[in-house]
């Protein structure tokens, strides 16, 4: 399995990198949502899986980064490049804010304020805020990307504008494995009290969990607001957390297993169009037979590695 | 500088109507094997997680090294020094023995939050001293072979020891075990004993709830029996074995012992 997966991360780079050239324009938009939806599940999966949070609401701080940038790009005159920095802070700001007071709640409890967190959300961008979130219509016609004085308008430069999110964000990912802020969310997901009792704050890891979700979801939410020039509040609605949920839980806490979900998710019904409308009733199914067959999802989780001088001779189950 | 003392006074502890600690008192020693026994249900694990802060006794006071710590969180005081083991062992069981261990280090590692995203010169050398740290666990409780094996895996006798050894990582001055040979068979009772020593002889104070006797009465310096949450008897292992008191206290339940 490790040796498959030396293998597989290299290929997987190389195929992404060089995919767009390959595609015309309706599969290259589907690769790139599938790159944006990856990088919130992704950011999904460290609250939910690496620590065992369950957050329903996930959508909401994948919205705030989108209407960030929309905002300050479209009322404020910034350009893209411009906003990605506020649009990672702000949603990671009330990641931590929301998170504060709800996360000693225990999990069905944690996950039903999170659901109200997003339906909140939802109705104040669809109220106008401020006159700033454009109503129910949303903000549309926001401008392109932008880098250096060179206009990036092509797709091609989106697809490659989001697959560099995807690789900062894997990147992060690694880090936070190999560290002590990581380890300590799977410990304290595991068992919190074993968690205090050997000395980690549990509340602190909690909401660090919830704060570097929620930056990540942001700057894939400024992602979505460059590739459809547009944000509305129904992308945005809790159903989208639901799927997000489901695709860390169906796929497994693990880089493979959640890609796999949202390949599932988004990119299967593309492929099948015909079959768009059942993508709900298949995906329906896949979750109810993955979770009886697979309860800890498809590709589960592998935890931090150990260092390999750790490994001695005649070591068992290594 | 105060000593490493550990000293509860009158502490109480109610659950509603029930007083599972009533206005205990006792005092452990810089260096010392303390014990704690009592029948079941006497109280014993109670005291425990009052002194390590998963509960807060309404009255009373624990001093550690002079400080108050009742009322504070449990982290908290692990940071001063002292970490416990649980009777019904707790380790985080999907994971290696190793990365069990390493959770030990956790206070005892420089990395800040922000080291969870970007890695620095710093962030390295502090993992890799920690895992130094883990190997020495390792080889200290004779671990080695099972670095790599999830813990949750491994035999009862293994797995406490593995949750001592996780304690030891965070190099405590005061280590409680609550009922550490609980669950043991002759032989790793043996080993249990050594390693306990072993650890006394790191500089480590350890206090200990037992239940088997004979290592109650082998391993400690000093002892307090507890019925019904209260004091009946303190002293060495050889004048509790002639107290009156503590002969009735056990007299009777030895029958409907449930473990």
């Amino acid at each position: 399995m490790k040796e498959l997966q030396k293998f597989a991360y290299p290929v997987f780079f190389v195929v992404m990198a060089v995919l767009p050239h390959m595609l015309d324009d309706r599969w290259q938009a589907v690769a790139i949502t599938f790159l944006i939806f990856s990088v919130v599940a992704l950011s999904q999966d460290i609250i939910l899986g690496k620590s065992g949070m369950f957050n329903m609401g996930q959508a909401l701080f994948f919205g705030m980064g989108a209407y960030t940038t929309a905002i300050l790009s479209n009322e404020y005159g910034w350009s893209i490049i411009a906003t990605i920095p506020l649009a990672i802070i702000i949603p990671a700001l009330f990641g931590i804010l929301l998170a504060g007071p709800i996360v000693h709640l225990r999990g069905d409890y944690l996950l039903v304020v999170t659901i109200g967190f997003n339906i909140v959300f939802v109705q104040v961008l669809q109220n106008n805020l401020g006159g700033v979130t454009g109503g129910p219509n949303g903000i549309f016609g926001l401008d392109s990307l932008s880098f250096l004085g060179y206009d990036l308008m092509s797709q091609i430069s989106v697809y490659y504008f989001a697959f560099i999110v995807l690789l900062l964000t894997l990147w992060v990912m690694h880090n936070l494995a190999g560290s002590k802020p990581g380890r300590a969310m799977h410990y304290l997901r595991e068992d919190q009290l074993a968690a205090e009792s050997i000395g980690i704050n549990t509340r602190v890891y909690k909401i660090f969990a919830f704060g570097l979700g929620a930056g990540i979801a942001g700057l894939a939410g400024t992602v979505f607001a460059v590739q459809y020039s547009a944000v509305s509040p129904e992308a945005f609605e809790f159903i989208q957390s639901v799927l997000f949920f489901s695709i860390v839980l169906v796929g497994g806490s693990s880089v493979p297993g959640v890609l796999l979900g949202v390949f599932v998710m988004f990119v299967l019904p593309e492929i099948f169009r015909e079959f768009a409308t059942w993508r709900y009733f298949i995906f329906g199914f896949a979750m109810i037979a993955a979770m009886i067959m697979r309860p800890r999802g498809i590709w589960p989780a592998t935890f931090g590695k150990i260092p390999k001088f750790l490994i001695k001779e005649n070591n068992h189950g290594a | 500088m105060a000593h490493n003392e550990l000293i509860l006074t009158d502490v109480t502890k109610r659950f509603g109507g029930l007083t599972a600690v009533d206005a205990l008192s006792f005092k452990v020693e810089s260096g010392q094997i303390y014990g704690i026994i009592g029948p079941n249900g006497a109280g014993k694990t109670t005291v425990f997680n009052c002194i390590t802060g998963i509960y807060k006794s309404e009255e009373g006071s624990v001093l550690w090294r002079g400080e108050e710590i009742r009322g504070m969180t449990p982290y908290q005081i692990v940071d001063r020094g002292i970490v416990r083991t649980f009777q019904t062992i707790r380790l985080f069981g999907q994971m290696s023995v190793a990365e069990n261990i390493m959770s030990g280090r956790h206070i005892k590692s420089a990395q800040k939050w922000w080291h969870g995203i970007i890695p620095t010169p710093g962030k390295k050398r502090d993992e890799l001293e920690n895992w130094k740290n883990v190997e020495e666990q390792l080889d200290f409780f004779k671990l080695s072979e099972f670095a790599a094996t999830p813990v949750g895996s491994l035999p009862y006798g293994i797995q406490r020891r593995v949750e001592i050894a996780r304690a030891m990582a965070v190099e405590p001055t005061l280590l409680i075990l609550d009922e550490p040979a609980a669950g043991l068979n002759d032989k790793e009772t043996l080993e249990l004993l050594e390693t306990i020593f072993k650890i006394r002889d790191k500089g480590v104070t350890v206090l200990l709830i037992e239940h088997d006797m004979d290592m109650v009465m082998e391993v400690t310096d000093y002892l307090t029996v507890i019925n019904f949450g209260k004091k009946i008897a303190e002293g060495t292992p050889e004048e509790i074995q002639k107290n009156p008191a503590v002969i009735e206290a056990y007299l009777g339940s030895e029958d409907d012992d449930d473990e």
